[in-house]
């Protein structure tokens, strides 16, 4: 009995002497060489329904990383970053965010694809003044009433592409539309988005179908719609659902009558599904097969980075990624210093090249909501793919100034003033 | 009759999804009926069938392709079929170590084996994160199968006739199994009184195995089937263990008929709303739920069990 | 209590007093403190029904939700004063607990608790679906932290030690009732259902009432802590609310030793964050080892923690003097 007891204190001991210097003073690691260098904290899902899709986002910043400390970093100082999964959870993402500011001492944070998640990351960042990158939600509410002074948005939200879509879907396909909307504020503000455009274009919505979310079986809505028969139907679904959605269709080879318009694709979630999976037209704002200058170089430098990661070339969301570090690290260098007030009146300036962008136009930053207008393209499936990575066929391309969130301006957002926003130098 | 022949269609797409419940039940329902465990593991083993299913018709085991070249000449159908076997009895092994995990928490309050089951739960589905990833899989489907059909002016994927049809093919075999066979009495008989089943000689605790095995077996043969539906993700179990326990509840515990009229009423309820009151589809299975068992407290054929006490 | 009881927790709120001065050369950060706090808060209230009255709700995070959204919409549209919010929040909870109760108190065992996930997804519904009011998978969102007015003193509670002091003084505050809870005749009514149910319906004690009015309580006091996180995040979501997070309080709950004994939760709570921080920061399969430590607790110890203590303890008392074996303190 005593054997037992005296192993089990001294295995105690052990377990509490490992854990002290498990806990151990990690931070106060002092730079007497060199300059102190800038950390970055890469708020990203590596679990839940965002976790492919927030890796792959990680991997876009990690490259554009990589891709300035080998010029020497940035004003002479080498770029960190940690990375820890937010779970695709608002709760785990204010923990994340908290935890990299106050304990790790990020100067910035990047990385979200729920709005959830982001808007709890946001107001963490703001209440610090700490600069948050928003690479990958798409909610429209993100630039609009739920904007920050310390929030930049980069990736074009549903509305924008409900807007390029629907023009040109009208003169092409027919009047009668049938909205089909996922059930949470991001489905309703895309649909809404898309009734206002069909209804300025001189089409006509017939019906509105809401889909709760987590629906899976789409049945009951595809035999709906083939009872109505609209000419077209604009599909306000995303996250899960969508994917299932995907797969029903593709299997009823319902694609093609009635005329489809999905919105943004994630590339991560299209890989996983395939080709096959690809129905009607879709969004998105960035193709790894565009012929455009510098692409076909970015995506050999993703597969040389990556070599082993699980999907072989870069889509929009590592392209989200990509750039918004990128453009970080340059308005850091143009500021001169790591002073948030400093870097934020930088960005909100920007103005990046269709050329710099890998776009067809040029990119721009709305200074009142902190949201970058881009390019916005229209795709479908490739019925003559060259590879087995060429899954899109891109129809059209749309300026940003007309695919304009006109609800997310001045009206709805409010920025911060600069004074209120806590200022700091790391 | 516009109105009929309007709901027709919604009606037949009911049953289907009824009949599509039911399949994924029946593992939950075996195991809480005949072992009193509430086997919140369900899901992922679900999900884990599915995944092994995936790596059966396309092995990608990075081992030469010489070695599978007769294995990929096979045509998709009999990969198909060997898929529908062989991923059940690799999850019904899974199944037994998950029991041999529960063994010690039998005889205690039942609230221990739901626990460990939940964990159970976690830990799978963590797994399958670490081996698969976070991405998305698709199930390839033999011809015969895939595609759509035309019934009545409707088109129809014909995937989802054959899911049905063998969806009804598994409720009969698991009822000839449990009521006419000698293994399905002693199964019975060990649920009402495993005292005497071990007074008659029979090993109760590999009678426990194999019918865990089995529960767990009929979970993956539902993941297998609804995986062209749902997809295969980490996480795609959850969608299934929900409406399994809220069918048997529905149903009532311990009655197998119970649990497959319990489905056909929950699919037909989530089939009709979703084509007239879309917005209420998923949550009016939950207020069916609330609505039945007010008025009937043990579901809708729920006998006096075990687990009441 | 004994003297060593007192001891024990005499340091432990000393360790808690102080923390803000110790966190951070811990590797820790003040925001998990509070954390642990509203959690351990949270599992507190949860562990009345589980461990004392042997109810197993699976789907609490219901009412931990609605405490968090009652706040803020109270904060947006009626007042913005602290308690007034707060209480507000407890209401609601206990008022969402008290319908859920109404259907469900008459069950135990399974039915209990597949009802209570039926009802939790309710919730959750409401909270994705209703979202012009509470802003769906946004979230509510531009919640402040309104000062704590004590009439002579208006305390700001802006920084995160400022919160954290506060929620520790309400977590004791509520540590203390429900200790006298735990120890009063209705405390020992709901250990005797949690026995046998029809033993004590026998002796004359209204069953269903007891039942009901521990899930209410349990239900506000769970809301309470969901007010006091909203506080934390600055915003209320309906993550808090999905079966996953419902899941979390329960495995906390067991592994600290809820069911054996009152402080239980509490050590679930910090061991859950501090180990999920420590190995989330290391691994993004954290939830896969603690998964496997919970299924190992759930066969071998569930005891849990503090009943490893207890045991531990009384077997050292046991060595040292020759008497009757030590019960598990409550």
């Amino acid at each position: 009995m005593s054997n037992l007891s005296s192993r089990r204190r001294a295995l105690k001991a052990a377990a509490a002497g490992t854990g002290l210097a498990f806990f151990g003073p990690f931070r106060h690691i002092s730079y007497a060489q060199g300059k102190k260098p800038i950390k970055l904290g890469l708020t990203c899902d590596a679990s839940g329904q965002y976790g492919d899709s927030g890796q792959d986002d990680m991997r876009g910043m990690v490259m554009a990383i990589d891709e300035f400390n080998a010029k020497g970093g940035v004003l002479g100082r080498q770029i960190v970053w940690i990375t820890q999964d937010t779970e695709t959870t608002p709760a785990t993402g204010s923990r994340v965010a908290e935890r990299f500011i106050t304990r790790e001492e990020c100067g910035f944070l990047v990385g979200a694809l729920h709005s959830g998640v982001a808007n709890a990351i946001s107001q963490v960042a703001q209440k610090y003044g700490c600069i948050y990158f928003n690479s990958n939600s798409s909610s429209p509410t993100e630039a609009g009433k739920d904007c920050h002074r310390t929030k930049f948005v980069w990736d074009g939200n549903g509305t924008n592409f409900s807007k390029a879509i629907v023009k040109n879907a009208i003169a092409g396909v027919g009047k009668n539309w049938l909205l089909l909307t996922n059930d949470y504020v991001w489905g309703h503000n895309t649909s809404k988005a898309a009734r206002a455009e069909i209804e300025a274009n001189g089409g006509k919505v017939v019906e509105e179908l809401l889909v709760p979310q987590n629906t899976r079986d789409f049945t009951a809505y595809l035999l709906k719609i083939q009872q109505l028969k609209p000419d077209v139907v604009a599909a306000a679904i995303g996250g899960d659902d969508i994917k299932a959605l995907r797969t029903q269709v593709s299997q009823l080879k319902l694609d093609t009558k009635p005329a489809w318009i999905n919105n943004q694709q994630d590339w991560p979630d299209v890989w996983g599904q395939g080709a096959d999976s690809l129905f009607g037209v879709f969004g998105t704002n960035w193709y790894h097969k565009l012929k455009l200058p510098g692409v076909d170089d970015f995506v050999r430098r993703y597969q040389v980075r990556w070599k082993d990661a699980p999907i072989p070339v870069p889509g929009n969301v590592s392209y989200n990624g990509y750039m918004c570090t990128r453009e970080l690290l340059r308005a850091i260098e143009r500021a001169g210093t790591t002073n948030n007030i400093a870097v934020i009146k930088q960005l909100e300036q920007i103005k990046v090249s269709a050329v710099d962008r890998m776009q067809n136009y040029d990119a721009y930053m709305n200074p009142a909501t902190h949201h970058l207008q881009q390019t916005i393209y229209m795709a479908r499936r490739n019925d003559k793919p060259v590879d087995k990575t060429d899954l899109f066929e891109i129809v059209s391309w749309t300026k940003p100034e007309d695919a304009l969130d006109s609800r997310e301006d001045d009206l709805a957002c409010k920025l911060e003033t600069y004074e209120s926003t806590p200022t700091y130098e790391l | 009759m516009t109105f009929l022949a309007q709901l027709l269609p919604h009606l037949v797409n009911g049953i289907s999804l009824g009949l599509l419940f039911a399949l994924i039940a029946l593992g939950f329902m075996l195991i809480l009926g005949v072992m009193e465990v509430i086997n919140l593991a369900h899901g992922s083993l679900f999900a884990l069938g599915a995944y092994f299913a995936m790596m059966l018709l396309a092995p990608k085991l990075g081992l030469s392709s010489s070695t599978f070249a007769w294995y990929a000449a096979m045509p998709m159908s009999a990969r198909y079929a060997l898929a529908l076997v062989i991923a059940p009895l690799l999850v019904g092994i899974v199944g037994m170590a998950v029991e041999f995990g529960l063994r010690r928490t039998y005889g205690k309050d039942p609230l221990y084996g739901l626990l460990f089951t939940f964990g159970a739960a976690l830990v799978i589905e963590e797994s399958i994160r670490v081996i698969w990833g976070t991405r998305d899989y698709v199930l390839p489907l033999p011809d015969a199968i895939s595609g759509a059909t035309l019934v009545g002016g409707m088109i129809y994927a014909k995937y989802r006739f054959f899911a049905a049809a063998f969806a009804i093919g598994m409720i009969a075999l698991l009822w000839i199994f449990i009521e006419r066979t000698p293994y399905g009495a002693i199964i019975k008989a060990g649920a009402h009184d495993s005292e005497i089943v071990r007074a008659m000689g029979i090993n109760l605790s590999r009678l426990r195995l194999l019918v865990f095995a089995l529960g767990a077996a009929l979970a993956a043969i539902a993941g297998v089937v609804m995986a062209p539906f749902w997809g295969i993700r980490p996480h795609v179990g959850v969608d299934a263990v929900v409406p399994a326990f809220l069918i048997i509840v529905l149903g009532g515990v311990g009655s197998f008929w119970g649990a497959v009229l319990a489905s056909l009423l929950v699919g037909i309820t989530v089939g009709l709303t979703g084509a007239y009151a879309s917005e209420w589809s998923l949550l009016s299975m939950y207020l069916l739920l609330v609505a039945v068992v007010s008025f009937r407290a043990r579901g809708l054929f729920g006998k006096k069990s075990v687990l009441e006490a | 209590m004994g003297a060593a009881q007192r001891i024990s927790l005499g340091l432990v709120l000393a360790a808690l007093a102080t923390l803000p001065f110790w966190i951070a050369r811990v590797g820790l950060y003040q925001y998990l403190g509070i954390e642990i706090l509203v959690w351990g808060l949270y599992a507190l209230s949860y562990n009345l029904l589980l461990g004392y009255t042997g109810l197993p709700s699976f789907g609490h995070g219901a009412y931990f939700g609605v405490g968090a959204y009652a706040f803020g919409l109270m904060q947006k549209y009626v007042g913005a004063n602290l308690w007034l919010d707060l209480a507000g929040a407890i209401l609601a909870a206990a008022l969402s607990g008290a319908l859920v109760a109404t259907f469900i108190s008459h069950r135990r065992g399974i039915y209990y608790a597949l009802m209570t996930i039926a009802f939790c997804q309710i919730f959750w519904f409401v909270a994705i679906k209703w979202h012009s009011v509470t802003g769906g998978e946004d979230g509510l969102l531009g919640l402040k932290r309104m000062p704590a007015e004590l009439g002579f003193a208006s305390i700001s509670l802006a920084d995160n030690v400022a919160l954290y002091y506060f929620v520790l003084v309400v977590c004791v505050a509520v540590t203390a009732l429900l200790w006298r809870i735990v120890h009063s005749p209705f405390g020992r009514v709901i250990q005797a259902i949690r026995q046998n149910e029809t033993r004590v319906a026998f002796v004359g004690y209204h069953v269903w009432l007891y039942k009901w009015l521990v899930f209410v309580l349990s239900a506000g006091l769970s809301g309470l802590a969901g007010a006091l996180f909203a506080l934390a995040q600055l915003g209320a979501f309906p993550d808090v609310m999905s079966l996953h997070s419902s899941g979390f309080v329960v495995m906390m709950t067991l592994i600290g030793g809820g069911l054996v004994s009152f402080w239980g939760p509490l050590i679930g709570a910090a061991i859950f964050f501090i180990a999920r921080d420590a190995l989330g920061a290391l691994t993004s399969t954290w939830s896969l080892w603690y998964g496997l430590m919970f299924m190992a607790i759930v066969v071998l110890k569930p005891e849990g923690i503090a009943g490893m203590w207890q045991a531990w303890r009384s077997r050292r008392n046991a060595r040292a003097s020759v008497s009757a074996p030590v019960k598990a303190q409550a």
